[in-house]
């Protein structure tokens, strides 16, 4: 009994889609449309994240050594540095190598070649490029290398980039809240444009509703087919964002590639590698929306 | 069968539609309902079947006092009283034997089951030739008889029907009375709400009149007084 009355739930389920078939189309296009700004969202706040621990991952201290440092000066303040606390590891990038990658940077600009060639001598200084343990000892390493006296040191470059990484989290912050908002407001029109279709729905099955009570039919049948709906609709509408937005993440990864020249971003090996999660939770969330407002409408509309 | 005890029903503070109203019905028994329009009859009949809530006395139907009934039990008290009424309430894109299937089918009965008790009833009911016309291709009074086999696939113990002849002419009319004498016969009580003078005379049954949400008169042998 209880088998046949969930196929007859299917059934009505499936029959009333077909019968108002641009009812449904509307609610799983606006089901689209939310998915769609909420995919959006997630992607700009992975890209963000991605930004982010990129240029954490980069961040480096440098020392600029004096032109006549002898080799044997600079690697015996290299191990010195290498002992401090805080230090990762010390690169060493001499004059020659410093030289040798400013003129491949430097190579299609003839002017600079030329004044390079002028000069007749390296004008770079060697270099000691010291990367920390981790992003939070940038501080204390930086005070500790200003504290550090050595005669070999000319110049040092401390780039702010506590205050960087702020600005860079405090945009994606703003972003994601931007989005937040947006979702919402999606989620929002979503939930209305859902629940007044279910009301209309049900009021056009308001006789065959009426029927169905008075013969004896339990709440859970009646309501049972509007669930089943629900869960259509959201898996309707999750196949079509699927292939929408994997179409979009591959238009947009060159774009992106071209943008963060030398970070490793690609949303389209994150989306596939959390595929599962991505989207079972949109799955989820959609026909939750879908079967709360359709049994919130029946309630109000049907008194079941 | 049907017992009202006091039973008050308010739609709003001022709207009084029964009023103290005490009520036996025994089984079996054909129990005309009537009185002028407005005075709650058809209430009566949404409150027996928990359509409509009562806010004072109570109300057992078969022993079965229903008047805190659960949500989830109305169903079962549904399946135990047929009720009809005077727009037939046919689904018009389904056919006449549809129509009787489908409040089987809602009920989770089985195909075979379907199978047995529509034709079953449609028959008790002399359409067992119409099945498959439409609401539209037959006269008010085969559709009040559809309406009827419907009210019945659950062999119910009492049948209401809140005029049932409203809309249909004497001949119609008269044929669905003499139908529900058919079934009363068989052992069902029968609920009668009806406005109609020469039905309530000729029918020489229980006659309980209505005015105002109170009962005025019942009489074992009556006649309509209005
Ligand atoms: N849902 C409702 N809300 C408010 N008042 C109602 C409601 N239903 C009925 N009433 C009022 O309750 C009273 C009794 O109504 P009811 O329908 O029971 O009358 P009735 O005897 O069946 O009348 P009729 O013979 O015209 O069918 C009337 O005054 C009516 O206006
Ligand atoms: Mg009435």
């Amino acid at each position: 009994m209880l088998f046949i009355s969930l196929l007859r739930a299917v059934k009505f389920s499936l029959q009333d889609i077909i019968r108002n078939i641009w009812l449904s189309l509307v609610i799983i296009i606006i089901l689209i449309l939310a998915l769609f700004s909420i995919n959006l969202l997630y992607t700009v706040k992975v890209i963000g994240q991605a930004t982010v621990s990129a240029v954490k991952e980069k961040i480096d201290v440098s020392l600029f050594l004096k032109n006549d440092a002898t080799e044997e000066e600079i690697l015996a303040l290299s191990q010195r540095l290498k002992s401090l606390p805080d230090v990762k590891n010390v690169d060493y990038i001499s004059k020659d190598k410093a030289l040798a990658a400013f003129t491949d940077k430097h190579q299609d600009n003839q002017e600079i070649i030329d004044a390079l060639k002028q000069l007749k001598r390296n004008p770079l200084s060697p270099t000691l490029i010291i990367k920390p343990n981790s992003f939070e000892s940038i501080d204390d390493l930086s005070k500790r290398l200003d504290a550090l006296d050595s005669p070999l040191i000319e110049s040092r470059n401390f780039a702010n980039y506590k205050l960087m990484l702020q600005k860079i989290d405090s945009i994606t912050a703003k972003v994601a809240e931007a989005g937040l908002l947006i979702s919402l407001i999606f989620a929002v029109i979503t939930i209305l444009v859902v629940y007044n279709s279910v009301r209309v729905a049900t009021y056009t099955h308001r006789r065959e509703i009426a029927i169905m009570r008075l013969v004896g039919a339990s709440n859970w049948f009646i309501k049972l087919p509007f669930v089943f709906s629900g869960l259509i609709y959201a898996l309707v509408s999750l196949g079509a964002i699927v292939a929408v937005y994997f179409l979009f993440l591959t238009v947009l990864q060159p774009y992106l590639e071209a943008f963060f020249v030398g970070y490793n971003i690609n949303l389209l090996e994150h989306y596939r590698e959390n595929f599962f999660t991505i989207f079972a939770t949109q799955f989820v969330a959609a026909a939750l929306v879908n079967i709360i407002a359709s049994l919130s409408a029946l309630r109000v509309y049907s008194k079941i | 069968m049907i017992r009202f005890v006091n039973v008050k029903k308010l739609y709003s503070h001022d709207v009084v539609a029964l009023n103290n109203v005490n009520l036996h019905i025994k089984p079996g028994e054909f129990v005309s309902i009537v009185g002028q329009s407005g005075t709650g009859k058809t209430t009566l009949v949404k409150t027996l079947i928990s359509e409509e809530k009562i806010d004072g006395g109570r109300i057992v139907v078969g022993g079965w006092d229903i008047t805190r009934i659960k949500r989830s039990e109305v169903p079962v008290l549904r399946r135990q009283i047929g009720v009809i009424f005077q727009d037939f309430k046919l689904l018009p894109k389904k056919t006449l034997l549809e129509n009787v299937a489908f409040a089987l089918q809602v009920c989770g009965s089985g195909r075979k089951k379907i199978n047995t008790i529509a034709p079953h009833v449609m028959r008790i009911v002399n359409l067992e030739d119409k099945l498959a016309r439409y609401p539209f291709e037959v006269s008010g009074g085969e559709q009040q008889r559809v309406a009827i086999a419907r009210a019945l696939v659950h062999r119910p113990k009492i049948l209401l029907a809140d005029e049932p002849t409203g809309n249909l002419d004497s001949i119609n009319a008269n044929e669905i009375i003499d139908l529900l004498l058919r079934i009363n016969k068989f052992g069902t009580t029968v609920i009668l709400v009806t406005h109609n003078r020469e039905i309530v005379n000729r029918l020489r049954r229980r006659v309980i009149t209505i005015e105002n949400g109170q009962i005025v008169s019942d009489q074992a042998v009556g006649k309509y007084l209005l």
